[in-house]
């Protein structure tokens, strides 16, 4: 079964009562709607043309019975149906997000705004799968019902109509897609402009700076005429498609009448079955149109399932090396990434490494090669003689924490950014934050902390990583954005905190400060064979001074 | 050096109080006249759309009282259908092509007002004061020009199909009079229970869609939080926490919008209850009616059909209460931000040569009780550099900011001289200020766009030959030339990847090209600090070079290659001279210094 297919099967199939019930109330719903035109038509017949008092008293109290069981029946399939698909989409939603978050392989194709939109909009549009459902199946009942009562007042007038409708409404329900397209077009120029204006107020400060407002004015200006341009384009198509519809079910209307006037004059039907066949004649095209919105919306449901469905496959297969308890040491073994050939070394307990390279590429090379993001072209990577490709995800994870450049702080409190899931106690969170020189920070912390400058995010990523006591740290260029005194104090903080057990830490950086308190420092010059040697004897080398000194 | 505080008050401006209100939103009246003055920009579009919404209207009406007098035909046996027929058929034709029409003039005009003050508030935005964008902040600015223009601009057709609702009913409700005033008194009873409902939803409803809408928006963010930090959520294998994160946030989300469909329902069922009570009043009447002689069969036939084609247009106005409540509250949102005063346009005053600056006096507060700068002169000659230097929180970057006019001190000024005499920076037009001081600050931006419109943003007739002399002066040219399209290559939010190093070059480039006298640097050149990333520091060295420049840095190699250095602390300037004078001083630049170049 495809995938698709396969999620909505288990959706429904999980949702079944609730969505049982819903379809059978709405289908009750709608079955009334269609026999209101009956009713005003019996009401005529019955009530209004010279009966007895007591008729009319029947007809309202039918008229009052009728809406009653026709609210009820809405009532109970709009909240049935609505609080079924809210927690249903929930749900989706929850898993797809844990499989995204736990497994770096899922999504890994989408931005995250492709992401956002999957987790938002197809999980919703997954779970209204049953809506759709309850609108066909209540739909098909109005139908029914409508088509019942035509011909028993009448075969051929029945007949007629309810060939000649349903064909209309397919016709003209064939121009939906060009509308739609030219309503997609509108909706995407619309939001090009909004889009343009955040970025413009999110950027005007640094837009001011330089003096683009000019600028910044000339372009919106330009992006919201298009916008403009597409949605009176669109109201044209709009009017097109109006006119098709009210024309179609207009001219069977008059055609209606002109036939049941004329048996009616001719005494085949009576008055009230006129009215009941002229007013039908314009509800048929409801249950039609029902029927026709909910096949397309069937093919939305699964493609946004077939989204969904994507984020929920079963985990990808990853190697189950390496139990969580398991011991060090980190050892990288004769190992050629990127220009890098023969890079050789074990992290002892408690030793602090140093890598220093001239050139980003390189860096970013061996950040990845630690994390096991990539697999070395040369060598071994391993960590207690398991290669690194052959651990567990979760577990190697554990082993080595490798904190990334960009900081992102997740939370809206310090606290919050701070908590990893690891149940640090207080004391250890404190000491962090005061090796990282984070200890004098405001608790509130803005979204992706905006309300930080550059250099306090930094400590608060390396306070974080402090606090995770992972067995083998590494971390890149973490002190970039804060004055001499402060790098220098961090720098000094961080060697104290993770010397006192027997973890283990790299730090990728060409900070002096950092790197002088290492034990060691491997440097890593373009293709040149990597040199392991302390900072202090390493500063007479012409192409590591150039490269870390000031 | 040590500071004067002899401030001068030429410079003094009105103070802001700390509670001041935030952006201000229009009162009724004043949306209502923002509307109005959007509607009379297009007087034709307005007329042709009304009239063309009661053509069509009247149409729609006219079908079922046409039919009626059928009934009364066919029950009077006469065999003349045919002209009402062809009535009928007409009433049809006429009423869907007008409805077409009026549709499409209103969608246009709507679309037309939309587009007005979408430009307008956007305009009004960029232009916004300096001293009231520092106080209020960026978020509300952005969420009127974006959220609320969408939400307005998502309204237009809707509210379309509400104008043209409202004058379905008011026509209907002239038909219903035209067969018989009493049919038409039992059809307005279904206006109280309409009243009655609102009244019951439309105060339960606002909060609750409120709630629903803050914890649609607090998921948002929860969500995309965690998207944009999966490489720290992989790294630190945090997906159990984070998940539960978003499962709260997205569980509250489930709550309040239950809440609100809850409400909903009943309110829909209100209107179930008030077509069942106009049809039942209207059979009642009708029928005493019939008995009495007043109106005819087919009158009362007209009534019911022209009530159950009620149903529609009434629940459209029923059921978009809130759209348009909401549409309401977004448009005072939308005018309260036209409603900012707009600075004065100011002489022009063109620069001519090297420029000075000269700092008198500055102090500065954000709230109006803590002073963050305490007297502050200083003079850069034309041609020279000036770099600040300290430790953070000392006042670097609200000194710098007030330099480059981004926004005015609290007190004292900044003067430029050039060869024609002095004015105060504040004084400049804001369009003309950044021909004088350019300044890249610590916070930077990739647009959205090609690297050419990314780079020529600040001067925007540059040529190509240009553009790639300023990127290869900023030392960007090898890795621009090895992009995928080169210029071409799109790069912003989810584009072409950016390092913050290249970031940073960009930003230089984009001044390069906009060729200011003076230029101030907040920290532009962070990111030299990363790994093989030492190249930045040529690229300011190159902007700097021939201007008049103020550079605050952390990295003190680019401290000392300025011609003199201040270094600030607390809101005042503690030392101020070349590196040997400074270090020759032995104060905090010596210790900062020393820190800096340790022989680690």
């Amino acid at each position: 079964m495809r995938p698709e297919r396969a999620l909505i099967v288990d959706v429904l199939r999980r949702r079944a009562r609730p969505a049982v019930a819903g379809c059978a109330a709405s289908t009750v719903h709608q079955t009334c709607e269609a026999l209101v035109p009956l009713a005003i038509g019996l009401a005529v017949d019955h009530a209004i043309d010279g009966a007895p008092p007591v008729a009319v008293l029947i007809a309202v109290a039918g008229v009052l019975l009728l809406f009653t069981v026709l609210a009820t029946g809405g009532g109970v399939a709009a909240w049935v149906l609505g609080s079924t698909c809210l927690a249903e989409a929930h749900d989706l939603r929850v898993r797809a997000v844990g499989r995204v978050l736990a497994d770096p392989l899922v999504g890994r194709d989408r931005r995250p705004g492709e992401l956002m939109s999957i987790l938002t909009s197809d999980t919703k549009a997954t779970a209204d799968v049953m809506r759709v459902l309850s609108n066909l199946t209540s739909g098909c009942a109005g139908l029914v019902v409508a088509v019942v009562v035509l011909l028993r007042v009448d075969l051929w007038l029945g007949l007629g109509i309810v060939v000649v409708l349903p064909l209309l409404v397919l016709g003209i329900d064939r121009l939906g897609p060009w509308l739609e397209r030219k309503v997609r077009a509108r909706q995407q120029a619309g939001g090009l402009a909004a889009a343009l204006a955040a970025e413009l107020i999110h950027a005007l400060r640094p837009l001011r700076s330089f003096g683009g407002v000019p600028e910044a004015v000339r372009r919106y200006r330009l992006t919201s005429g298009r916008s403009l341009h597409t949605a009176l384009d669109t109201a044209s198509a709009t009017a097109v498609v109006a006119v098709t519809g009210l024309l179609a079910t207009g001219l069977v209307l008059v055609g209606t009448a002109a036939a049941a006037g004329t048996m009616a004059l001719s005494g085949r039907i009576t008055v009230g079955e006129f009215v009941t066949v002229v007013v039908m004649a314009s509800f048929v095209a409801d249950p039609v149109r029902r029927i026709a919105t909910s096949v397309e919306q069937v093919a939305v449901s699964r493609a946004s399932a077939a989204r969904v469905a994507a984020l929920l496959a079963p985990p990808t297969a990853s190697a189950d090396g390496g139990a969580p308890g398991h011991p060090g040491p980190l050892r990288v073994h004769d190992v050629a990434v990127g220009p890098v050939t023969g890079l050789d070394f074990t992290l002892a307990a408690g030793e602090v490494l140093g890598i220093a390279t001239t050139d980003p590429a390189t860096a970013d090379a061996v950040t990845a090669l630690l994390a096991g993001r990539t697999a070395p072209t040369a060598g071994r990577v391993s960590f207690g003689d398991v290669d690194l490709g052959a651990f567990d995800r979760k577990a190697l994870r554990r082993h080595v924490l490798v904190e990334p450049h960009t900081a992102h702080l997740l939370g809206g409190t310090l606290d919050a950014v701070l908590d990893t899931g690891r149940g640090t106690d207080r004391a250890t969170v404190d000491r962090a934050l005061a090796a990282a020189g984070a200890d004098d920070l405001d608790q509130h912390v803005l979204e992706g902390g905006a309300n930080l400058s550059g250099g306090q995010r930094q400590r608060v990523a390396l306070a974080r990583a402090l606090a995770a006591e992972p067995p083998v740290l590494v971390l890149r260029d973490p002190l970039t954005a804060v004055d001499a005194v402060t790098e220098d104090a961090v720098a000094e903080g961080l060697d104290a905190v993770r010397r006192s057990g027997s973890a283990g830490t790299i730090v990728i950086t060409t900070s002096p400060p950092l790197l002088s308190r290492c034990d060691r420092v491997v440097f890593l010059d373009g293709g040149a064979p990597p040199v392991v040697a302390t900072h202090a004897s390493l500063t007479t080398d012409r192409a590591y001074a150039e490269a870390v000194l000031r | 050096m040590t500071t004067t505080t002899t401030a001068t008050t030429t410079g003094r401006r009105t103070p802001t109080t700390a509670d001041a209100p935030v952006l201000p939103i229009a009162t009724g009246a004043q949306t209502l006249a923002g509307l109005g003055r959007a509607l009379r920009a297009h007087p034709a579009d307005c007329v042709l759309a009304f009239v063309l919404t009661a053509f069509a209207s009247a149409g729609a009406v006219a079908v079922p009282l046409l039919l009626g007098r059928l009934v009364d035909t066919v029950r009077a046996g006469r065999p003349d259908l045919v002209p009402l027929l062809l009535l009928t058929a007409a009433g049809v034709v006429s009423g869907a092509v007008f409805t077409a029409l009026a549709q499409r003039a209103t969608d246009r005009l709507g679309a037309r007002i939309a587009a007005d003050l979408r430009d307008r508030v956007l305009v009004r935005a960029l232009g916004i004061e300096s001293r009231v964008l520092e106080r209020v902040g960026s978020g509300d600015i952005s969420s009127r020009v974006t959220e609320d223009v969408e939400n307005f601009v998502e309204a237009v057709p809707l509210a379309a199909t509400v104008f043209s609702a409202v004058i379905t009913i008011l026509i209907s409700t002239a038909g219903f009079a035209t067969l018989d005033w009493r049919l038409a008194l039992a059809f307005t009873v279904v206006f109280p229970v309409y009243w009655l409902s609102l009244r019951a939803y439309l105060p339960k409803a606002g909060p609750l869609y409120a709630a629903e809408r803050r914890a649609a928006a607090a998921r948002g963010q929860v969500v995309l939080e965690s998207l944009h930090g999966l490489p720290t959520v992989h790294a630190y294998d945090m997906a159990d926490l984070q998940t539960r994160r978003v499962a709260d946030a997205s569980g509250r989300t489930l709550t309040a919008g239950l809440r609100a469909a809850r409400l909903f329902i009943w309110f829909t069922k209100s209107m179930n209850a008030a077509e069942a009570l106009g049809l039942s009043v209207i059979l009642l009447v009708g029928y005493l009616l019939v008995h009495g002689g007043a109106v005819t069969v087919g009158d009362v036939t007209a009534a019911a059909l022209l009530f159950h084609r009620l149903f529609d247009p009434l629940g459209t106005v029923l059921l978009s209460f809130d759209d348009v409540q909401r549409a309401g509250a977004a448009l005072a949102r939308i005018v309260g931000v036209t409603l900012i005063p707009t600075p004065p346009p100011r002489p022009s005053r063109p620069h001519d040569g090297p420029v000075a600056v000269t700092a008198h006096g500055l102090r500065h507060s954000y709230d109006d009780h803590h002073e963050v700068l305490h007297g502050i002169d200083l003079h850069v000659p034309a041609g020279t550099s000036l770099a600040v230097v300290g430790t953070s929180g000392a006042g670097k970057t609200t000194l710098a900011g007030i330099l480059a006019g981004a926004f005015p001190a609290s007190l004292g000024r900044t003067t430029l001289t050039d060869v024609r005499g002095s004015t105060s920076v504040d004084d400049l037009d804001q369009a003309q200020v950044r021909d004088w001081v350019g300044m890249v600050s610590q916070e930077t931006h990739v647009f959205a766009g090609t690297l050419r419109d990314d780079v020529t943003f600040a001067a925007p007739t540059s040529t190509d030959e240009q553009v790639e002399a300023a990127l290869r002066t900023v030392g960007a040219a090898t890795w621009v030339a090895a992009l995928p399209d080169g210029l071409d290559t799109v790069v912003g939010a989810g584009e072409h990847p950016l390092t913050a190093a290249q970031v940073q070059q960009l930003a230089l480039a984009r001044l390069l090209l906009r060729d200011p006298p003076v230029v101030v640097l907040d920290e532009a050149t962070a990111e030299a600090g990363s790994s093989g990333a030492r190249d930045l520091e040529e690229a300011a060295a190159a902007l700097v070079a021939g201007r008049t420049a103020i550079v605050v840095a952390h990295r003190l190699t680019q401290a000392r290659a300025c011609d003199r250095i201040a270094v600030m602390a607390d809101g005042r300037i503690e030392e101020l001279g070349t590196h040997d004078e400074l270090l020759a001083l032995g104060g905090r630049y010596a210790e900062l210094w020393r820190a800096w170049s340790r022989r680690y």
